[in-house]
């Protein structure tokens, strides 16, 4: 039972991994948190089930567009809404983030309504691909994971390998020392927003076979994967990733062994109690203001 | 006069930096008792560590007969010590008077229920609320601050903006005032009302003043005796004449000279 | 022309002058002869804008004049209601039940308050965010709270009023609503609303100038979620029933946006913020009654979206409108207010 156990907690760590490394990206780029991300992939979570069902697209082509789709989400965010604060605070960008997410999520309660509605993916859920007396990986278990994991690593490689993410890296040193060495730092935060925006796409993507989806389909994974986050400290890559996953793995046992009912209640009381001890998570320093 | 303020054996890290080495200093009651060093050899940490925003790993500062060590910064403002801050730490979105109300804070005793009583004028919140008023408008007089009274403290000129937090340090009734670089970035003009009234705060209302400044002219003028410290340590404490004429004083501020540097200055 | 003043408690008195006396007079004549103007559907109306004006002045005491955010208000809105409900249950009289409710709601902001002193921005939003869902999520699964069905509020006894049930009802409300924006004034002109602000301004020199920091973020929590518990426990009852969905984390969203559109850190901020976007919610319930724009959304509605979904419109407008107040107009509809007065005071100029 344990090893089932932790192929669901496998499973669930890698949604809430790759919806806190979202957040993590654009909250690293710009201390932005990004409540809007949830919604964001529950658009674009729309637009592959429209392509797929409505236009009958083949799968490649849906998850093109929809990647295309979630960047364009992510850089309208910024561009049309987060640049033009004037003089902002930390709450002034908390509160534009939360008026996008209830823009989307009226709009997709509009054009879409409270269906809930199945998502069909080529890799199915009641499809064994290996089983014993103890436990079965199902087909869509084994991709959820296997595309989390290659998406981290292509994250990993374009902040640590490339161009992009160097600039990236200045810009969130500091942006004016990154600005003045000639980096469009504007047009690398937009980029930032874009591509944290397709890695929650990803997360929507694939947690839509797993619950429905409708226009709340993405509330719980968001507010598990900003936990998540804050978790593992929301400016450390990889602390945030490895709080999707220890998220994912407390859940589901506690779960099982303890008391379904409560199972969500146990996620928030351990960000609680952590963010007492540590208040900027497991794996980020606290940093104190000087005089 | 007695010792009001006595700093014996401070040290302060931060990691593997010490930043306060082993200091010992005595303040006298109503003297003004200036701190000198070059930038970053720890002044204003010491600030920090009487204020109680930093925890010294060792060391008693003590201050009429109480430690401070240990305590926090609130309770250290409580006992009668004041300060201002390098770069003003004033309460920007709030009037001038409030800021300065504030600094009436601990003087002040209404709780959270005799303040629903507010708007009544014979109750007591009322009746506290303007007895302190009358304490701040002192102040404001003092310092001649009626302009900026009803004025949001980011809309005012720098030099405003000093003499604000001054005020606030004020209004606390303190016994013992730290003034962090009052000076600094002050036209001449500002800077010489800034000293009448540093020697105003002590000889009519009698508050003891430490103060860091880099200006050399304002300290030789208005201090009575001086502490010089470079990388945390102490390079003399005495009188002003003594002090600034210290060769290990010259040489922290104008650098390392060589002998040869000197006679080609002499000569 | 400004008004000279002679005497320094006209700083802290409860009205700058007569004309603002005057007005003030007049709104609350209108407020008291409001039950015999209008439909019952009205005094609802009213009673939901109540709820949301007192839920706001407390929240804004914490974001707007403390700084703290607060994302989990909901949960304290709950624990006031079914606070209440299992009070009036169990016989206890109204009064003591709205007390206790707004007691425990505190309480429970305490507690809160106490994980939450040393956390900043997103980290706050997450730990008070996590509370709100951790009641809901609670509530619903206590047998004893109702479970997900929830319960049916008793009526209390207002028959010594002399007026149906309604009208008293919207006297109770009124009531305590001008007492919460009665205290609420006086608290933010008092040394603890004033130490609030320091503590939003410069965390340092509020502790420099001897405000203790600990004790001031807790009181303005506890305060904070206390009114919460207050406007609870009044909704619960005009409501007549309760059950865990009604307590979402929308619902705190929505508190928020009701105090950022209003005007951070301002009472009539809280007042104007919670009107006009109750109002305006309300008015969204029925897009196609609204004059002219309602039959045209209805049209578009039926063409590209779901015509069942129309309600939907005003979240859109919400989030639009919350957007709109950060990039334009940080002071929200009290800037506004501000602007108008300042003009009409100019005129013709």
């Amino acid at each position: 039972m344990l090893a089932q156990l932790l192929i669901t907690s496998l499973v669930f760590g890698s949604i809430y991994a790759l919806m806190a490394l979202a957040m993590s990206i654009t909250y690293k780029a710009s201390e932005i948190p990004n409540f809007a991300q949830g919604e964001m992939a529950m658009i674009s979570t729309y637009v592959t089930f429209v392509a797929l069902s409505s236009f009958g697209m083949n799968f490649t082509l849906a998850i093109l567009l929809t990647v295309a789709f979630a960047f364009v989400l992510g850089i309208l965010l910024e561009f049309a809404f987060l640049r033009r604060a004037k003089d902002p605070t930390p709450l002034s960008y908390i509160v534009i983030t939360i008026g996008f997410q209830l823009m989307l999520y009226g709009l997709a309660g509009w054009k879409w309504g409270s269906d809930q509605r199945q998502i069909n993916l080529p890799f199915s859920e009641s499809k064994v691909l290996y089983q014993t007396d103890s436990f079965a990986i199902t087909e869509l278990n084994l991709v959820t994971i296997l595309i989390a994991v290659i998406v981290l690593i292509l994250i990993y490689l374009l902040i640590q390998k490339t161009k992009l993410g160097l600039a990236m890296k200045a810009c969130q040193q500091n942006v004016n020392a990154a600005r003045m060495n000639g980096i469009p730092s504007d047009r690398i935060l937009a980029i930032s927003f874009g591509i944290s925006s397709i890695v929650g796409a990803t997360a929507g993507v694939l947690v839509a076979p797993l619950i429905t989806l409708d226009p709340t389909m993405m509330w719980d994974p968001l507010l598990k994967g900003f936990a998540a986050a804050v978790l593992g400290g929301m400016k450390s890559l990889y602390g945030v990733v490895i709080g999707g996953f220890l998220l994912g793995i407390v859940e589901n046992l506690f779960g099982f062994y303890i008391s379904i009912e409560f199972k969500s209640v146990v996620a928030f009381l351990i960000i609680v109690i952590v963010l007492y001890f540590r208040p900027s998570g497991l794996f980020d320093k606290h940093y104190v203001r000087k005089v | 006069m007695g010792q009001l303020f006595q700093v014996h054996n401070l040290t302060k890290r931060f990691g593997g930096l010490t930043a306060i080495n082993n200091l010992t200093f005595e303040v006298e009651e109503k003297e003004i008792f200036s701190i000198i060093g070059p930038n970053g050899a720890g002044k204003s940490t010491v600030f920090n560590c009487i204020n109680g925003l930093y925890k010294p790993e060792e060391g008693t500062m003590l201050f009429k007969k109480q430690d401070l060590v240990g305590k926090r910064p609130d309770q250290i403002a409580s006992l009668g010590i004041a300060r201002t801050f390098q770069n003003l730490e004033l309460f920007a979105n709030m009037t001038t008077l409030d800021n300065l109300m504030l600094g009436r804070h601990k003087a002040m005793k209404a709780g959270i229920f005799s303040i629903a009583g507010l708007s009544i004028r014979r109750s007591p919140a009322a009746r506290e609320e303007m007895a302190n008023r009358r304490k701040v408008e002192e102040i404001i007089d003092f310092l001649e601050l009626e302009s900026a009274r009803d004025v949001y403290v980011a809309n005012l000129p720098y030099g405003k903006q000093k003499l604000v937090e001054l005020g606030r340090a004020l209004a606390m009734e303190p016994e013992l005032i730290l003034l962090d670089e009052p000076a600094a970035g002050l036209t001449q003009e500002e800077k010489e009302e800034m000293i009448y009234s540093i020697r105003d705060i002590r000889d009519l209302l009698g508050i003891t003043v430490i103060l860091i400044e880099h200006n050399m002219q304002m300290v030789k003028y208005i201090s009575d005796r001086i502490l010089a410290i470079n990388f945390g340590k102490m390079i003399t404490c005495g009188d002003v004449e003594d002090v600034l004429n210290h060769p290990e004083v010259i040489s922290a501020y104008l650098g390392e000279e060589t002998e040869e540097d000197v006679n080609t200055i002499n000569e | 022309m400004r008004d000279l003043k002679t005497d320094y408690f006209e700083d802290i008195q409860l009205f700058r002058n007569k004309v603002q006396l005057f007005w003030c007079v007049v709104l609350l004549l209108f407020l008291f002869s409001y039950p015999f103007l209008v439909k019952a559907y009205y005094l609802t109306v009213f009673n939901l804008m109540a709820v949301n004006i007192i839920v706001a002045l407390g929240l804004n005491l914490l974001i707007g004049n403390t700084g703290q955010i607060s994302l989990g208000h909901a949960g304290f809105v709950a624990i006031g209601a079914y606070t209440t409900v299992l009070l009036l249950k169990s016989g206890v009289p109204f009064i003591v039940a709205l007390i206790a409710a707004a007691i425990a709601a505190g309480f429970f902001g305490l507690l809160l308050g106490i994980p939450s002193l040393k956390l900043e921005g997103p980290y706050l939003a997450i730990a008070t965010l996590a509370f709100g869902l951790a009641v809901t999520i609670i509530i619903g699964r206590m047998d004893f709270l109702g479970g997900r069905m929830g319960f049916s509020v008793p009526k209390i006894n207002l028959t010594w009023t002399g007026l149906n049930y309604d009208r008293s009802l919207y006297y109770v409300i009124l009531i305590i609503t001008i007492i919460s924006v009665f205290v609420a004034r006086n608290i933010l002109k008092s040394r603890i609303g004033r130490s609030f602000q320091a503590i939003r301004d410069s965390d340092i020199a509020a502790s420099a100038i001897g405000v203790n920091i600990t004790r001031y973020k807790l009181y303005s929590f506890a305060i904070s979620a206390f009114y919460a518990g207050v406007a609870g426990s009044l909704w619960a009852l005009y409501l007549g029933f309760i059950n865990p969905t009604l307590f979402t984390f929308i619902l705190s969203i929505n508190f928020l946006a009701i105090v950022v559109i209003g005007g951070l850190g301002f009472i009539t901020g809280s007042i104007l913020g919670a009107v006009v976007m109750t109002y305006l919610n309300l008015q969204l319930q029925n897009v196609p009654d609204i004059p002219v724009i309602g039959p045209l959304l209805q049209q578009f509605s039926e063409a590209f979206m779901m015509p069942t979904g129309i309600t939907n419109i005003s979240w859109v407008l919400t989030g639009l409108i919350l957007i709109l107040i950060v990039l334009f107009e940080p002071l929200g509809l009290y800037g506004i207010w501000l602007r108008i007065r300042i003009y009409w005071k100019r005129w013709p100029f």
